[in-house]
């Protein structure tokens, strides 16, 4: 079993020892002169492959023996190599460990010290030995002999911090790091350690200033530094930033920066602390890299503005279709309109063809999104001649949904006819829904690939009443589809009363509708949506028995909690929870109630 | 019909006649709060007992009855609170509870009648957040009414106004739980030494460990005179350390300018303490340590020990009631949990003292109870049992995520210990 956990180690370990090998065969001249010394080194390379394969086919005894042997001849006098005595020491910790034998390798390393002092792995093996078998005074001792062999060096100090943070006993390593600070003067070369000790101990900002220190000349340390710092909890955070944007402006702290806020959740702080970063290729690199985060991060604006920084700077193809997708993605059409539309670069060498293909759907769909379908129509057909028969059928789509936004049904059916989407069901479903034909909306929608969210609202509604037409609520579902929400609400609202079976289900409808339409003001409040709250009132009053009554308890109560309306809140938590003992919604309303009685910690206590 | 349908339809049968039978809902005299696996939140259901208790109405304690029951009357306003909360509850008339209390007759169970609801304290600064208390949070959670008290409140005698304080991981030798070297500069902690360096400048008193063997001197009288105490953490060992120490200086120089004096173990009045005797101050400031009272030495890595389970000792219910309700779970066995101090070693245990719960086989102890003047106190080792690692700067525990803790009923078991009508005990 530990073999196979170490078996890509193994692996590695192999190859580097074939590398030993290979070099030492391919030295002809030191072959020559050596001709002893290479036939005891060849023998030890057999023998350590010998060693390796036998760790790895969890054949432990055997592979003690062999790495022992390897080790007893690299120890003789110009027997060897550092490379061998390392791999073997090492292979003799991972098997002794495995076998609870740790303390088999304290007198091995202690031989190997005794002829090689300063050796830095020897050394690492002899600490992590002691200490992890409880031996901290030896430990110590042992820290001290390494420090006196190696005079300057900051390494003993920091392999002994590391294993002493990685103890859990961070007043330990905080009094050897003030040692090194004190014996090495700049403590640049143990900032990595001291960062650690600082995050063990949860001062923040010290960290953030020890990391940036590290970072100036031990750049690999940014991911640690970030794994570290993300921890931070969010009343810290401020002080993370104040040290890691401070001036001079650099990348690597301003990148490191970029990367705890979008952890953070906080996208558009990230893009900040790198947009004022002085402009080369390693800035464009990052955010270009930065820009892809967003996007997977689903930060459309912040994507949207990271990419058209890149399109300025390098005035490339892909980002300006990764400027104009995300412009879209974040609901700005106009925007993505314009950056598709937008003339090549001077370094743009693009052909036509390229940019038609990478930039026309985006063009198509901003202009459906801005109701200017035959504008669309027109783009398309212009540009007929560049584009190939997959290339107009993945417009087909976007041009459909043009003509609906634009309210022409007509059209929409037409743009469909003769394409792949006549066969495709949900676009079949949701034609015949704006058309008020509810048999073979039902029929076609519940067969759709996906399960967005207006499609699941549509199924809902179809499968609360047995109407098999209805011009009524195909006009309110087109309503919706032109994003004419005030409409689409009254409609919903005035078919409660023909489609009585389906009345709580409508008025839910509107009253999402309605609701989403509240925004955000001072404090953090959101003011109820009045419409809203009627509707739920009326489902709760008229409708008790229903699905929707429980829904629209659930989703008043939460309306007045974020208005600030406590009291009136836990009423309508208290009532669902009391009257509807049955519902699904009982464990969201009874945390959101307890939230608001403070018997659990908020939500946001370590978020930003 | 098939069988299983014909089986099913005899279910149905069977579950209706057994409904009329026992007459539920409408008809029900009597709410039982079940406390065994049935019970849906633990936790809030001593919230429901003591809002009966606080309404003025009866309780009765079925111990060992289905995981240490709870009998109440069905009222409306408990049957609403029982709904809010997600508690479990149990609509059963009088002649299901007269069977009922025909079976507690006859086994290792009783009934305890809780006479009203207790007058609670924590002590704790005012305004801190209770996240960091495991009490503080078993009683917010539950809705059961605390009151804060801290030095000041302490120190001028409020301490008379209540039934119950609860203390938690605070250092009554006043050397803030030695983490002076490493936490120095944290602005909490630099916080937290100048209120209590104010706090006993405002009282006259020299320095902190003065001020709060001062507190600690208050809160044993406050037992002597009748009171109930519940501790866990630090403030356990610490509470006994700053009584036994009230003539000599155990305190290291980081918190009051001196060193311990060297004789400080011999000149221990160990006869002032509640719970432990002999024990041997640790005088290093560079050891987090007090003493060798806990087993565990968490803060100690050459010292510490793993953490186990502990058992919880099965006591006689009606001739050992107030042993019996402390243990009062739906578990035997209970997972360890870390804390400044985790657990108390057994050689340094008074002989009077009552171990409730110990790890089979350490020479150490988990749960611990015994008598003091006219009051009682109960020891629990340990910070928080939901977070068996808590460090400083751990997430809070959020206990609608744990509503059946095993541990956290401990906690809310000493809560409704003192609303218990007396009854002499018979061992």
């Amino acid at each position: 079993m530990a073999a196979r956990r170490n078996a890509p180690l193994l692996r590695a370990l192999r190859a580097a020892c074939a590398c030993v090998g290979a070099s030492l065969t391919s030295a002809p001249t030191v072959r020559a002169q050596t001709a002893t010394t290479t036939a005891a080194a060849a023998d030890t390379t057999d023998q350590l492959g010998i060693a390796l394969d036998a760790e790895e086919k969890g054949e432990l005894k055997r592979a003690a023996t062999a790495y022992r042997a390897v080790l007893q001849r690299a120890l003789v006098p110009g027997g060897g190599e550092g490379d061998r005595i390392a791999l073997s020491l090492l292979g003799l910790e991972r098997i002794w460990a495995e076998t609870g034998a740790r303390d088999s390798i304290v007198p091995v390393v202690q031989r190997v010290l005794a002829i090689r002092p300063t050796d830095p792995v020897a050394r690492g093996i002899q600490l992590r030995s002691l200490m992890s078998l409880g031996r901290d005074e030896d430990a110590r001792l042992a820290f001290i002999s390494w420090r006196r062999a190696v005079g300057g060096d900051g390494a003993p100090f920091r392999e002994y911090a590391r294993l002493l943070l990685a103890a859990g006993r961070a007043q330990a390593a905080d009094s050897i790091l003030g040692e090194a600070g004190r014996l090495l003067g700049a403590a640049g070369m143990i900032a990595g350690e001291v960062a650690q000790l600082h995050v063990a101990l949860g001062r923040w900002s010290a960290a953030a200033v020890s990391f940036r220190d590290a970072l100036s000349n031990q750049p690999y340390l940014e991911s640690a530094a970030m794994f570290a710092l993300q921890r931070a909890p969010a009343p810290a955070r401020d002080s993370i930033r104040t040290v890691l944007i401070a001036a001079p402006i650099s990348l690597l702290p301003r990148r490191l920066l970029s990367s705890l806020e979008l952890a953070w959740g906080e996208p558009r702080r990230a893009w900040t602390a790198l947009s004022t970063v002085s402009v080369d290729d390693s800035t464009a690199a990052a955010w270009r890299d930065f820009a892809e985060r967003a996007e997977f991060a689903q930060a459309w604006p912040v994507a949207r503005d990271v990419w058209m920084s890149v399109l300025e700077r390098r005035g490339d193809l892909e980002a300006q279709r990764h400027a104009a997708q995300a412009a879209l993605n974040a609901g700005d059409a106009v925007a993505a309109l314009d950056l598709a539309t937008r003339a090549p670069g001077a370094r743009q060498r693009d052909l036509a063809a390229v940019r038609v293909r990478a930039l026309l759907p985006i063009e198509i769909a901003a202009l459906g999104e801005l109701g200017r379908a035959k504008e669309a129509q027109a783009r398309l057909d212009a540009s007929a001649s560049m584009l190939d028969e997959p290339s107009r059928a993945a417009m087909t789509r976007p041009l459909v949904s043009a003509w609906l936004r634009s309210g022409d049904l007509t059209r929409a059916r037409a743009a469909v006819e003769g394409t792949d989407l006549a066969d495709d069901d949900e676009t079949a479903g949701w034609l015949a829904l704006y058309e008020g034909d509810l048999a073979a909306a039902r029929k076609h929608l519940v067969r759709a690939d996906t399960k967005r969210a207006e499609l699941v609202d549509a199924l809902g509604l179809l499968a609360r009443t047995r109407a098999t037409e209805s011009t009524g609520l195909g006009q309110a579902f087109m309503a919706l589809a032109q994003r004419d929400s005030a409409t689409a609400s009254a409609r919903f609202v005035a078919l409660a009363d023909s489609l009585g079976e389906a009345a709580p289900a409508l008025l839910s409808l509107a009253s999402r509708i309605e609701a989403a339409k509240s925004r955000p003001v001072a404090e953090g409040k959101t003011p109820v949506a009045l419409t809203a709250m009627t509707l739920w009132d009326r489902i709760i009053a008229s409708y008790p028995k229903s699905p929707e009554a429980p829904e629209a308890l659930l989703a008043s109560a939460r309306a007045l909690r974020d208005a600030g309306s406590v009291p009136a809140a836990v009423t309508r938590f208290e009532s669902l929870l009391v009257d509807y003992p049955e519902s699904a919604l009982l464990p969201q309303a009874r945390r959101d109630l307890e939230r608001l009685r403070g018997q659990v910690p908020p939500d946001n206590r370590f978020q930003s | 019909m098939s069988l299983r349908g014909t089986r099913s339809w005899r279910v149905g049968i069977a579950a209706v006649a057994m409904v009329f039978a026992s007459g539920v809902a409408a008809q029900a005299q009597n709410l039982l709060v079940p406390m065994d696996d049935s019970q849906r939140n633990h936790l809030k259901a001593y919230g429901v007992a003591y809002l009966a208790l606080k309404t003025g109405q009866k309780a009765e304690w079925l111990l060992n009855y289905r995981g240490g029951s709870f009998l109440l009357p069905d009222a409306p306003d408990l049957r609403r609170r029982a709904a809010l909360d997600g508690v479990s509850v149990e609509p059963i008339s009088d002649g299901a509870v007269a069977s009922a209390r025909a079976e507690i007759a006859g086994a290792n169970m009783d009934v305890v009648v809780l006479e009203r609801a207790p007058k609670i304290a924590i002590y704790r600064p005012a305004n801190q957040p209770p996240w960091d208390d495991a009490v503080t949070l078993a009683l917010t959670y539950a809705g059961i009414d605390f009151t804060s008290v801290w030095d000041d409140d302490v120190m001028r005698g409020d301490l008379s106004k209540y039934d119950w304080v609860h203390l938690h991981h605070e250092d009554f030798t006043g050397q803030f739980n030695k983490l002076f070297l490493a936490y120095r500069d944290a602005p909490w902690f630099v916080a937290q030494r100048e209120r209590d360096i104010a706090m006993a400048k405002k009282f006259g008193l020299p320095d902190v460990p003065a001020l709060k063997k001062a507190v600690a001197d208050n809160i044993r009288g406050f037992v002597d005179r009748g009171g109930f105490l519940f501790a866990m953490c630090g403030a356990t060992e610490s509470l006994d350390l700053a009584i036994a120490a009230f003539a000599v200086d155990i305190a290291g120089p980081f918190s009051d300018g001196t060193p311990p004096a060297p004789d400080a173990d011999a000149r221990m009045v160990w006869s002032r303490t509640l719970a432990f005797t002999g024990a041997h101050i640790e005088p290093s400031p560079y050891i987090n340590a007090l003493s060798d009272i806990d087993g565990h030495q968490v803060n100690v890595p050459a010292r510490r020990q793993p953490l186990g389970t502990f058992s919880l000792f099965d006591f006689s219910a009606k001739l050992d009631p107030v042993a019996t309700m402390l243990v009062q779970n739906h578990r035997t066995v209970v997972p360890d949990f870390y804390g400044v101090t985790t657990s108390f070693n057994r050689a340094v245990l008074k002989p009077s003292v009552t171990v409730l719960a110990a790890e089979d086989g350490a020479p150490w102890t988990k749960y611990v109870h015994g008598d003091y003047g006219k009051g009682s106190w109960t020891f629990l080792g340990g910070h928080d049992p939901e977070d068996a690692q808590h460090a400083i700067g751990s997430p809070p525990t959020d206990l609608s995520l744990r509503p059946n803790s095993s541990g956290y009923r401990l906690i809310l078991n000493n809560v409704l210990f003192p609303a218990a009508k007396k009854k002499p005990r018979k061992t």
